[in-house]
């Protein structure tokens, strides 16, 4: 009996063991441990210093970088440095010839902020840190993977849990009310518009993001089928798909602002442009952009947004890790303040940034939903229901090729 | 016996330092030269070909690039030159020569960007100019629907160009008219009965020119590549071929490295073809032909055409201070548009806003430019001595100092670019120093040498009669007799550092940002408020590193005396 019952015992602390070391191989991050590995990410993330290389056009988000960069600097003693980028693909090449040299580890970049063709080309030639690591972080817990694919979609490429969801955007344009009745809301209406006001109309110089984005938009509404955006660009099948976008280029590009020969070179020269009223509209990513531009004094309090009736591009933006960052853990603790709901609200506040966030309200306590709920929305910035419609990022192949044949056709007269 | 020794050291210091000095810029040449032929042994690539100058030529609109490059090295040098020699025509004799020094020094402390920045403010369609005539006599209730600036032909971008390289070369040539009794001879033309032109045409500029003749070729080299004018005044479809280097060198295609090398040799041979055909240009001038018919030409009674050019000097003057005082304006403003000519409200918010967030950067463009040029002036004085101990006359050792000048440094950087790389170096702030010093040195060079060399050596007989030994000597007699030298050569070696752009924005790679790099950026973001104020530092910092060097220097000479 007695050994019966020991034997059992034996059984059941065997078993125990066996269930345990079974949970901890397939779940590395069972709870409990994961509080520890946390705890060491903490730890080796004490005093160090990182290099955030991310866009720095703008000065609300680069104020936004910075209050963020003292909180962790409170918080965990790291040290942020943001290294003011002009254009992502320009970290993107020096990650890659890093790669090219072996510098395997110490590279000069430790986090990035990105998305799009960037990723993907970042994702290609493996310049990332490890798959799933973002779902070590604490606060990602706020985030509902499962019920929002595009947080873990990034243009069409799945990311592997490779790169942070860090704010939402969509193209929206913007207009003085005082000058204009009703915006054209549709790539025919704004080619009717600028036929009849020659000079009024610019967008950002491609490759610029945003120029690039609105020539997408404009491919977008015109092509025959969308669904062939979905899939990788085929060079010579898919060619003839980009000719609506080429006409309609041709036909208005020389009514446009500058006769088309000069373009303001980011979406910022363009709120200068609206303002002078060299031009009639101007377009952004930041949903909030007209109403920060209003509150900051560079916009007239009668500008107002609006996007296309089909609706406009909509992306979420990241930031990753690449594969060399000198330290990891640093980044990986900076990452997770950026998505705590201290930092996105402060985020999607009109007063600082206006991105919205990432977050989901229903993962939070009563008390943040409440925070959440109260923010109030720039005058200029529309509501959800306006930003309803959606269109899907095309495939990042189209990008390359719509920059490349643009700059050729209009970018480079000879 | 001694002696001996110290010569054996002096060589061997001296072949030292040249070869610290070529090592940098052979491997920044090689860096663009190699890859330009695609060979670049860590990226897998062993074997030369011509590939890649087939690619750059094939990248659309890059001949119009090219000749944008060509014309605007060309014509900017030759305006600038003309201009300066007809404002220094003028003064020459009235008592404003005097004080010209003083008059042109701002103008020649401001970054290019500066000046730049500035005519943006007056010729875009909301800008100044239309402002002015607007709406009382236009009718425009908005800016015009014009195509002005910046233009198809890059003419407001060698407009820039001259309005900065003026002020530098009248300057040069102040210094080369102190070096012969340019009053003789110009009365002497005067009494000959040539007009006030004609003298200075056939008697004085040949004598200038011969001296400034190395300034000339670095102006062509500078303005024929030069990128941050060309990023806020050149066409952009397409731009210059600078910029197209810089596009081509930060794209993330897999062949980038190799054409923007290919772009930087072709900008390389730019240059070299200019040189080649200014002097070309000079053999022409200076044919017997060409003089006579030059004579023909100055006999005429073009009295017209004088005060215009004179009229024109003085338009290209105002401009420069207009532009320069509206950008100010912008940094205090609010709400100043279009077609208000004065600004509404006067604020400091974005003064304030723009200091507390940069102050760092400001901090670190006076200490880099500090650190650059207190290290340049010694390297220069060491260097000097060297020469003097080792009794080495025109040393063409020291074309070595120019070379940085000479080859585009926007070529310089790529190829400097590539054996950072390869080196593995990581330590932004020291090789932004060591870069910069490349480009410093010269400068400092070309104003302190002949001061050092051209003490008297009945001083350093004395000196040496007294027991004083060679850094006795020059402790105590060399630096205080050229210290008034030493203390411009150091204001100016500093006043370049804090204008680079291209040496700042490629080895300081976003991690090490000057004001410099960020006025770019607020004039590439359109930003008037915030650039007005950038502007605003832009201006005080070299003005105060001058008016201070200026007391220094009064106090200097107090205590010697």
């Amino acid at each position: 009996m007695l050994t019966n019952i020991k034997n059992i015992f034996v059984k059941i602390i065997f078993n125990l063991c066996l269930i345990y070391s079974l949970i901890y191989f397939i779940f590395p991050s069972f709870a409990f441990e994961r509080n520890n590995d946390w705890k060491d990410v903490l730890k080796k993330a004490y005093g160090q210093t990182i290099y955030f290389h991310a866009w720095g056009g703008a000065k609300n988000i680069n104020s936004y970088i910075r209050w963020a960069s003292s909180e962790v600097k409170k918080k965990y003693n790291i040290t942020i440095k943001h290294v003011k980028v002009s254009d992502t693909a320009n970290v993107v090449s020096k990650i890659l010839s890093e790669k090219n040299v072996n510098k395997n580890n110490n590279g000069t970049v430790d986090l990035v902020w990105i998305n799009g063709e960037n990723f993907s080309l970042m994702k290609t030639n493996n310049l990332l840190f490890s798959e799933r690591w973002i779902f070590d972080l604490p606060n990602s817990k706020f985030l509902d993977f499962s019920n929002n694919p595009s947080l873990l979609n990034d243009f069409g490429i799945p990311t592997d849990g490779m790169e942070m969801p860090w704010g939402v955007s969509q193209l929206n344009f913007y207009y003085d009310t005082k000058y204009i009745n009703s915006p054209p809301r549709s790539a025919l209406e704004l080619k009717e518009y600028i036929m009849k006001n020659k000079g009024r109309f610019t967008f950002p110089q491609p490759p610029d993001f945003v120029g690039t984005s609105f020539l997408k938009q404009i491919l977008i509404e015109l092509i025959s089928d969308k669904s062939l955006l979905k899939s990788k660009y085929v060079p010579h099948e898919h060619e003839k798909e980009l000719d609506p976008l080429w006409q309609w280029l041709d036909e208005v590009t020389s009514h446009f602002w500058r006769n088309g020969k000069n373009y303001p070179s980011n979406y910022l020269a363009m709120t200068e442009l609206v303002a002078e009223r060299e031009i009639d509209f101007g377009m952004a990513f930041n949903i909030a952009h007209a109403s920060n531009s209003i509150s900051e004094g560079k916009l007239s309090n009668s500008v107002r947004s609006y996007i296309h009736k089909k609706g406009t591009l909509a992306n979420v933006h990241f930031v990753a890790i690449p594969y060399n960052s000198s330290n990891k853990a640093a980044s990986k603790v900076f990452v997770d303040f950026l998505i705590s709901p201290e930092a996105q609200i402060k985020k999607q506040n009109k007063e600082f940034w206006g991105d919205p966030s990432v977050i989901s309200i229903n993962k939070l306590s009563q008390k943040w939903k409440k925070k959440f709920l109260m923010l109030p929305r720039g005058v200029a910035t529309l509501t959800n229901e306006d930003l309803k419609m959606k269109l899907e990022e095309p495939h990042p192949s189209w990008v390359k090729v719509i920059e490349d044949k643009w700059i050729k056709k209009y970018g480079s007269s000879d | 016996m001694a002696s001996i020794i110290y010569g054996q050291i002096a060589k061997i210091i001296v072949i030292f330092i040249a070869t610290l000095a070529i090592i940098p810029i052979i491997s920044g040449f090689f860096g663009f030269f190699l890859p330009s032929f695609g060979y670049f042994p860590i990226l897998g690539k062993n074997e030369f070909n011509l590939n890649y100058f087939y690619l750059s030529f094939s990248i659309p609109g890059i001949s119009k690039s090219i000749t944008l490059s060509f014309f605007t090295g060309l014509g900017s040098t030759l305006l600038a030159l003309f201009f300066s020699q007809v404002i220094l025509l003028y003064l020459f004799k009235t008592r404003v020569y005097n004080y010209i020094k003083i008059i042109i020094s701002p103008l020649l402390a401001l970054p290019h960007i500066t000046m730049a920045i500035g005519l943006i403010f007056i010729f875009s369609p909301s800008g100044l100019f239309f402002r002015l005539i607007s709406p009382w006599l236009t009718e425009f209730e908005r800016p015009p629907n014009i195509f002005i600036m910046p233009d198809d032909y890059g003419f407001f971008l060698i407009l820039g160009l001259v309005l900065k390289e003026i002020p530098f070369f009248i300057l040069v040539s102040l210094a080369a008219l102190q070096e012969f009794s340019a009053r003789k001879i110009f009365d002497l033309g005067r009494s000959l009965q040539n007009s006030n032109f004609s003298s200075w045409c056939i008697l004085i500029f040949p004598l200038i020119y011969k001296k400034i003749r190395l300034v000339i070729f670095i102006v062509i080299a500078f303005t024929a590549s030069v990128v941050d004018m060309s990023l806020i005044l050149a066409p952009s479809t397409p731009s210059t071929l600078a910029i197209r280097i810089l596009q081509t060198y930060q794209s993330s295609d897999a062949d980038s490295l190799f054409i923007a090398s290919n772009l930087a040799l072709i900008q390389l041979f730019i240059i070299i073809i200019l040189l080649l055909f200014w002097m070309i240009l000079e053999k022409i001038v200076s044919h017997k032909l060409f003089f006579i018919f030059f004579m023909k030409i100055l006999s005429f009674k073009i009295f017209f055409i004088k005060k215009l050019l004179f009229i024109t000097s003085l338009i290209f003057f105002f401009l420069s201070v207009l532009g320069i005082i509206s950008s100010l304006l912008w940094g205090f403003s609010q709400n100043w548009y279009f077609p208000n000519f004065f600004p509404k409200n006067i604020t400091f918010d974005v003064f304030t806003n723009f200091y507390n967030e940069n102050r760092f950067i400001i901090f670190i463009s006076i200490f880099i430019s500090f650190i650059v040029s207190l290290i340049s002036s010694l390297i220069t004085i060491i260097w000097v001595e060297l020469i003097d101990i080792l009794k080495i006359k025109k040393s063409f050792l020291e074309w070595i100092i120019f070379i940085p000048l000479f080859i585009p440094q926007i070529s310089f950087l790529v190829g400097i670019q590539s054996f950072m790389i390869f080196f593995n170096f990581d330590s932004y702030l020291v090789s932004l120093i060591i870069i910069q010093l490349f480009y410093v040195i010269p400068y400092n060079f070309i104003i302190l040498a002949p001061s050092l060399r051209e003490i008297q050596k009945d001083l350093i007989i004395v000196a040496t009669s007294l027991g004083k030994n060679r850094f006795q000597r020059l402790i105590n007699i060399k630096i205080p007799i050229v210290m008034s030298s030493l203390l411009t050569s150091f204001a100016i070696g500093m006043l370049v550092s804090f204008s680079l752009y291209t040496p700042v924005y490629f080895i300081g790679a976003g991690r090490v940002t000057t004001l410099t790099v960020e006025a770019v950026n607020l004039a590439l973001s359109g930003s008037r408020q915030d650039l007005g104020v950038a502007t605003f530092f832009q201006i005080l910092i070299p003005i105060l590193i001058l008016i201070s060097v200026a007391y220094f220097n009064k106090k200097m000479i107090k205590w010697r005396l």
